[in-house]
């Protein structure tokens, strides 16, 4: 087995990147305006309540959404490989499926990797980031999160045959998995139900190592980190592996490759 | 050592009741350029499928190049290069980027990307368009584009399904120059699918596949040669009538709509004088060579209860071949 078709996938999935610029654009402004409107917003009304920077608990906060978005929509282009034709592209290509879904998964870890990355500079430059982070600890979670992130969206990809389904998955999966997780808010401070839904979402775990790296030992902001680092790689781990096993066990399943290439399941009407 | 580039024993697909593909045999030699004709819906591209991997057989067996579709199917990918009905290209990207994204998931080396692309672009009349985005290609070029692509990895064997599907005549003109100079250069196993029967008749040898089952199978030249000397074309008035009276001295009679068809050995002068035979009940008479369209419809027609729907898309090939 070989390198090269990861390489192939992870190549074209940047040159589509690089292309749309405007994409790229937005998904560097949404983390601002979380950061800037509601950072400050919520910021100014808690440091009346006593509680002290808000903003500073928010960045790890949106880094880890910016990773989110761009994961899971990098593994939601999936679907769209079905629609355009690119999926007839990797199925015949002389790899297992299963390697299908791993380089799919490695080059939406790449994109969001890349988001993150690009965010991070944003921040240092904005003054957000200082040198009491940990940039190790920073880069494995931001690895960490992007790579349970993709595994998450691909498992959920594997689940949608159509684009319409893409906009509904946004609103179903993306937006929860931000709301409920420690991105904005303590895992603690959570209603029992909610806290229970945040521990079973890998996003809160990912958000968890960024915290430890950005906010561990600095006096002076609301929360902290919550959960032991060890825990969080752990449970990032087991997200990520059953994630690609569902995604792999789907994708390779003969039914739910056969609508996509075999032309009379298919119910667009063709030329005679 | 086998000769043969495919071989199926029994190859079947089923769809819960319905049967795709039923217990297709095939021997295709190396080098071959094998014709597999039938009307939409027969079951070729479920055949295709099978044969490349994409589909995993209900029944039977397949091999591509020595290698089973069964138990080695990312060898047989390897072996195998495969246009399909709809393009397999991303339109996003330019034609070469295209071309590489191929090569790369094919395990090929960057310099052997480039020399192939280069080689290919040229061979298929793109080298002006290496660089313009494949969604801004015309239909034509992106066929060439696509087919191409399926030959980034030098495969043994090469299936087309359909490939000229949705052009206008210039550009299938242009595909079919395009094949014929790659089988001269490279000496590539080719497997054709098609409903355009008289594009079929450069191939090699034909299999009519109808209902999922090969009904007949040879070479294009000796099954037309078959059909007799000529098919006479009668435009009846009252078509139904006029069959009886011909029934008698010609043999076999097809009715569709108007239009009568009989083989005719010998001298055509014949069919001639059918017109001031049978008078204003003739509103039009031909005759002609046979073609690979009488063979189908002769064949298609051998089997019976079947054969009133096979007409109709008979009839339909008919017409296509007179546009």
């Amino acid at each position: 087995m070989t390198w090269r078709p990861f390489h192939a996938v992870v190549e074209r999935e940047m040159l589509k990147l690089a292309r749309q610029r405007g994409r790229l654009v937005a998904q560097m402004i949404r983390p601002l305006i979380w950061l800037f409107v509601i950072g400050g917003g919520l910021g100014a009304v808690m440091s009346r309540q006593g509680m002290a920077n808000y903003q500073a608990f928010l960045v790890p906060g949106v880094l880890g959404m910016t990773m989110l978005f761009g994961a899971m929509l990098g593994a939601f282009s999936t679907v769209y490989d079905k629609e355009s034709g690119v999926m007839r592209l990797l199925v015949i290509a002389p790899v297992p499926h299963a390697w299908v879904v791993a380089a799919k998964i490695v080059s939406a870890t790449a994109l969001a990797l890349v988001q993150g990355l690009m965010l991070l500079v944003v921040l240092a430059v904005l003054g957000y980031v200082d040198t009491h982070v940990s940039f190790a600890l920073l880069a494995a979670g931001m690895l960490a999160t992007s790579l349970a992130c993709a595994a998450t969206g691909m498992a959920v990809a594997t689940f949608s045959g159509t684009l319409e389904n893409y906009a509904v998955m946004m609103n179903v999966v993306i937006f929860p998995l931000f709301f409920i997780s420690g991105a904005l808010y303590p895992v603690e401070m959570l209603p029992q139900a909610l806290a229970v839904a945040a521990l079973a979402n890998p996003l809160t775990y990912g958000v968890d190592i960024m915290k430890h790296a950005m906010l561990d030992g600095r006096a002076g902001t609301f929360a902290g980190a919550e959960l032991g680092l060890w825990r969080d790689f752990a449970a990032v781990a087991f997200f990520t592996a059953v994630a690609a096993v569902i995604a792999c066990v789907r994708f390779t399943r003969a039914a739910a490759c056969e609508p996509l290439i075999h032309p009379q399941s298919r119910s667009r009407p063709r030329p005679a | 050592m086998t000769t043969a580039a495919i071989v199926a024993a029994g190859l079947t697909k089923r769809y819960g009741d319905t049967v795709a593909v039923d217990s297709l045999d095939l021997s295709i030699a190396r080098g071959e350029f094998y014709g597999l004709l039938g009307p939409n819906g027969a079951g070729k591209t479920t055949a295709v499928h099978m044969l490349s991997t994409l589909i995993r057989p209900t029944s039977g067996e397949a091999s591509i190049a020595g290698h089973s579709v069964l138990e080695a199917p990312v060898r047989v990918r390897g072996a195998v290069g495969v246009v399909f009905q709809e393009p397999a290209l991303d339109m996003t990207l330019s034609a070469a980027e295209n071309l590489r994204f191929a090569g790369l998931l094919n395990d090929m080396r960057a310099a052997r990307i480039r020399t192939r692309t280069a080689q290919l672009l040229e061979l298929f009349g793109l080298a002006e368009a290496r660089d313009r985005r494949a969604g801004s290609l015309s239909g034509g070029m992106r066929r060439a584009l696509d087919i191409a692509r399926g030959l980034m990895h030098e495969p043994e064997v090469l299936f087309l399904d359909e490939p000229t599907i949705g052009l206008d005549v210039g550009n299938r003109r242009a595909i079919w120059r395009h094949l014929a100079a790659l089988r001269a250069q490279m000496g590539i196993t080719i497997v054709l699918t098609t409903h355009y029967l008289e594009e079929a008749e450069s191939c090699d040898r034909v299999g009519f596949i109808d209902h999922g089952r090969l009904v007949r199978e040879g070479i294009p030249a000796r099954l037309v040669a078959e059909m007799g000397e000529y098919v006479v074309e009668i435009e009846a008035s009252q078509p139904q009538l006029l069959a009886q009276a011909l029934e008698a001295r010609f043999g076999g009679v097809a009715i569709e709509g108007n239009l009568l068809t009989f083989r005719l050995d010998g001298d055509p002068s014949r069919a001639a004088r059918l017109q001031s035979e049978f008078g204003a009940q003739v509103r039009a008479l031909r005759w002609r060579r046979p073609n690979l369209n009488d063979v189908f419809l002769h064949v298609v027609r051998g089997e019976g209860v079947r054969g009133e729907r096979a007409s109709r898309n008979g009839a339909r090939n008919v017409d296509e071949a007179h546009a």
